[in-house]
């Protein structure tokens, strides 16, 4: 007797497209959050007249509806659209090396390289070269990847299998000479997670690919609009949900899921279970040790735990073009030397690369008339944070957050003197809201080792499905598919 | 894809060579099993165990609970932060928030100083029933009423009412005993001369410190009475501060409901603006049919009918916060702030209608979706609710 035919752990993206699946195809569902609010990092929470959303700065895998990109289609399919909007954003972003460099890509490949060869007129055959490479790799990949060709080697799609594994730092220096042009091309790798020497170039090149060719995006509304929608939808499909509720153990017997126990001490039965917990909370806190297999044990013990983040939220009570910022997304940058800037991550040092997105710039009704919102994240690992004593925390915190600030006004020096509203979130915020190991956004390390290519994402215990960033790749588009196809391999074997 | 598809990627064998070595030496990660959550709790343990340790009349009115963890240690707070207690009063376990008085320099105790409110329910049994020696729960210190070195700056004034003054005490403390870079003026309004909470050891700190000044603002004086009365008025504090740099400074503001629109719009008119004040939030108002958009034709004794989704039913008035109503009928949510604010309490509205005043601060999305915040919500027609 089962209370339930599946549980699922945790309403991040992966557990509430994973719910909303099984609901929609008749599987009696419960959901568990120990948060009191469906989304994970997909949230938002409100300061004073603000409502600061938590985690979206580009939403990737949309496309538009005549050229629809995995996410959209997956959200249509879920019939999601009707309860959506979405704000298409122009450019893919400006990098901004204060003093030395200054350049803003279209979300369009053309214009991208036109803008690149107007800074870099040195280089323009480097340039053509490198995109046509890009775009060579992601259609090789489309088919091997996506599409799963079964005839696929290594003389049909040569970019492919030769780039996929290759370091995205040595691509760059393969077609460019000018450390900045490497650095205009190559930022996104400090919202990814790695820094170019130690970034597969199949990741990065997926990546700057689609967000050129399917656009980057933002939830009318902010991420928890997402989030709220899809809960309500599984509400509405008859699955149950509990907030302030957290699992601490899965019961196992024989190999086989059983059961659940809640923070609470309730015992509630079930033959299936999607865990959005994170496959390391799952085998650490979740699952008694005996219960899994020496090989598991292993293979976690061999794996990193990705990047945290610092971010600092503002509220600032005039709209952007009076402060000077025309583009939403804005990366920042005080060195061409990755490494150096990627190790700054794992230090309390002022971060040298950061990420500052406007949410007001593409969506005029993010915030109240007059005023607008921004956040400025920069990745963080927690170890250091973990060091400082209790009493120096906040201390610690408003000096992180000040070093940020400094770098910030440099390219926006107007915002200082409209600062309506401040909060700064930092590794230990994300622990103590997520329950992931050093606060990790995207799950594990974004290295080749960590990545799809060499783990199948399985579980060993029968019944056990996994959902979310430490399942699979991190950032909204991977783990909100993830869930849904986590459910479709329980239905196939519910049936 | 397949492994022999894979295995044509140049670099995977050596990826795969990686891992196996990376393998043989794993770590065995149920060493850290409890980690994550020995780190979240040294800062946000999730509930305090606290006594009181001693209680100090501060006036007629008002009175001083020290609080000394029971078991756990204290964790660090921002001067002005909260906490929120709970207790069972008249067999009814409900809860209200504090903000703390000591000083965070030190976290041996938490200092709260609470003043009788007429018909009180809380207050007024802490006030005449707890003694030394009696066991509470609280949450951790939370609240954003603090300053934040990142854009307040080092020019602070302080506009306090009534018990209005504990965070502002918290504040005060910390500044003048740590000699921290911070000028404050405390510009504090009392019924009568001796209803000042603190008075002796403000002017004591003010004589002491020339950072800290105080300027009192009395509504009811004795006929001996030389100062400022009435109401905290934009002259008082054109006077107390003089015409410079009046932008330039962060004004803070708590105090009872009454002092808010009447100090904001004055501060309006001396040309602060808003980006420059911060505002404590307050719990449920006294009388909430007073609320600007309330519906004229409900009264605060209406009653309404609450369905649970378990099938229980029972009445709940509409002058009341739907929280209290629940937790009269044995239903305790999780909540901290009682004020519409910090989301705790958020709770899904299946069918009917409540009323949110202004300082209830609700996502859109939770608006879209009928979620509401309990602590400040009203019944303005039969309610169904998702718990
Ligand atoms: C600052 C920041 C910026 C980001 N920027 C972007 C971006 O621009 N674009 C992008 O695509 N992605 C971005 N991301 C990443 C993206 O938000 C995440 O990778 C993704 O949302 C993770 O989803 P998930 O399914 O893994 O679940 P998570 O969001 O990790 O949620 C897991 C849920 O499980 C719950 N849980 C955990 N343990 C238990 C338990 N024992 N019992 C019950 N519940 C439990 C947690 O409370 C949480 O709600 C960003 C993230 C952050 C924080
Ligand atoms: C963040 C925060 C910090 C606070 N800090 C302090 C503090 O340091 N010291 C302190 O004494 N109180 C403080 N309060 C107020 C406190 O939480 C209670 O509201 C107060 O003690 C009254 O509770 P009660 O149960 O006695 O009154 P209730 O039985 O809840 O209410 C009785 C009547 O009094 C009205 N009322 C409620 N609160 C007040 C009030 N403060 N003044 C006038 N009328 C009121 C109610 O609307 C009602 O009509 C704080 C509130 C918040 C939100």
């Amino acid at each position: 007797m089962t209370d339930y035919d599946a549980v699922i752990i945790g309403a991040g993206n992966g557990g509430l497209t994973a719910g909303l699946t099984l609901a929609r195809a008749g599987v009696k569902t419960l959901m568990l959050e120990r948060h009191n609010i469906p989304g994970g990092c997909a949230t938002s929470f409100v300061r004073g007249r603000f409502e600061f959303e938590v985690a979206l700065h580009q939403l990737s895998g949309m496309g538009t509806e005549s050229f629809p990109g995995p996410l959209r289609s997956m959200l249509k399919d879920l019939d999601m659209m009707k309860d959506l909007a979405f704000v298409q954003m122009e450019n893919l972003y400006r990098a901004v090396l204060p003093g030395q460099m200054d350049i803003t890509l279209k979300a369009d490949r053309a214009e991208a390289i036109q803008a690149l060869k107007a800074k870099f007129p040195q280089e323009t055959s480097g340039i053509d070269g490198f995109f046509d490479l890009v775009w060579a790799f992601c259609n090789q990949w489309i088919h091997v990847v996506i599409m799963k060709d079964p005839e696929a080697t290594s003389e049909k799609h040569p970019v492919y299998f030769q780039y996929a594994l290759k370091d995205t730092q040595s691509v760059l220096d393969e077609f460019f000479k000018n450390p900045l042009l490497k650095s205009a091309v190559g930022i996104y790798w400090s919202y990814m997670g790695m820094p170019p020497s130690r970034l597969p170039f199949g990741d990065f090149a997926v990546i700057f690919w689609a967000y050129t060719e399917f656009k980057p995006f933002h939830i009318k509304g902010g991420s928890q609009a997402l989030s709220n929608a899809l809960l309500n939808a599984y509400i509405q499909a008859g699955g149950d949900v509990h907030f302030n509720c957290g699992v601490k153990k899965i019961i196992v017997k024989d190999n086989r899921v059983t059961g659940i126990v809640t923070d609470q001490g309730d015992e509630i039965a079930t033959a299936n279970i999607v865990s959005n917990a994170g496959t390391y909370t799952t085998y650490v806190e979740l699952i008694d040790r005996e219960h899994i297999p020496e090989e598991s044990r292993r293979e976690l013990g061999a794996r990193t735990v990705g990047t945290s983040a610092v971010t600092i939220f503002l509220g600032m009570d005039a709209e952007p073009e009076a402060l000077g910022i025309r583009e939403a997304t804005n990366f920042i940058t005080e060195t061409t030397d990755n490494d150096l800037a990627f190790s700054t991550f794992r230090t309390l040092d002022p971060p040298m690369a950061m990420l500052f997105t406007c949410y007001d710039v593409d969506d005029p009704e993010f915030s109240p008339k007059g005023a607008c919102q921004a956040a400025i994240v920069s990745l963080a690992y927690s170890e250091p944070w973990l060091s400082i004593p209790t009493t120096r925390y906040h201390e610690t915190k408003y000096r992180y957050a000040q070093d940020m600030l400094n770098t910030l006004y440099k390219v926006f020096p107007d915002v200082r003197h409209h600062i309506e509203e401040i909060d700064v979130a930092t590794p230990l915020t994300h622990m103590r809201y997520l329950g992931h190991p050093g606060g990790a956004i995207y799950g594990f390390e974004q290295s080749a080792r960590d990545s799809e290519l060499f783990l199948d994402g399985s579980s060993p215990i029968e019944g056990l499905y996994h959902a979310g960033a430490f399942a699979g790749m991190g950032g909204f588009q991977p783990t909100l598919m993830s869930g849904q196809s986590a459910a479709r391999k329980l239905i196939r074997q519910l049936k | 894809m397949k492994k022999k598809v894979k295995q044509q990627i140049s670099g995977f064998s050596e990826i795969e060579q990686e891992i196996r070595i990376l393998r043989k030496q794993a770590p065995d990660r149920s060493v850290e099993k409890g980690q994550v959550s020995r780190i979240i709790e040294r800062l946000h343990p999730r509930k305090l165990n606290l006594a009181v340790s001693e209680i100090r009349e501060e006036t007629a009115s008002a009175k001083t609970f020290r609080l000394v963890s029971g078991d756990h240690y204290l964790p660090p707070f921002l001067a002005g932060q909260y906490i929120n207690l709970f207790l069972d009063v008249n067999g009814i376990r409900t809860s209200r928030p504090y903000s703390i008085s000591s000083s965070p320099g030190q976290t041996a105790y938490y200092d709260i100083t609470l003043r009788r409110v007429k018909n009180g329910f809380f207050s007024n049994y802490l006030m005449d029933e707890v003694k030394t020696g009696d066991g509470f729960q609280s949450t951790s210190p939370a609240g954003y009423f603090h300053h934040n070195p990142l854009f307040h700056g080092k020019d602070l004034v302080f506009l306090a009412g009534g018990s209005g003054i504990t965070p502002f005490m918290s504040m005060i403390r910390e500044v003048t005993d740590k000699g921290m870079d911070r000028r404050i003026h405390l510009i504090y309004g009392s019924q009568q001369e001796d209803d000042i909470i603190f008075s002796q050891e403000l002017s004591e700190r003010a004589s002491r410190h020339v950072n800290l000044s105080v300027t009192h603002v009395i509504t009811a004086p004795s006929s001996s009475y030389a100062g400022h009365t009435g109401f905290i008025t934009g002259e008082v504090i054109r006077s107390a501060l003089g015409n410079q740099g009046l932008t330039e400074k962060m004004f803070y503001l708590c105090g009872p409901e009454a002092m808010y629109g009447f100090v904001l719009s004055n501060l309006e008119k001396l040309g602060v603006p808003k980006r420059r004040i911060r505002i404590e939030i307050f719990g449920p108002p006294a009388d909430i049919t007073a609320h600007p958009g309330w519906p004229e034709q409900i009264t605060k004794a209406d009653r309404f009918q609450i369905r649970l989704k378990n099938g229980r039913v029972f009445e709940a008035a509409a002058g009341e916060p739907l929280m209290n109503s629940l937790e009269r009928n044995n239903i305790t949510l999780e909540t901290s702030c009682r004020s519409g604010v910090c989301s705790l309490c958020r709770t899904k509205l299946l069918s009917g209608k409540v009323f949110h005043p202004a300082g209830a601060q609700i996502r859109k999305s939770d608006r879209k979706y009928g979620y509401i915040h309990p602590c400040m919500a009203y019944p303005l027609e039969d309610l169904e609710l998702l718990i």
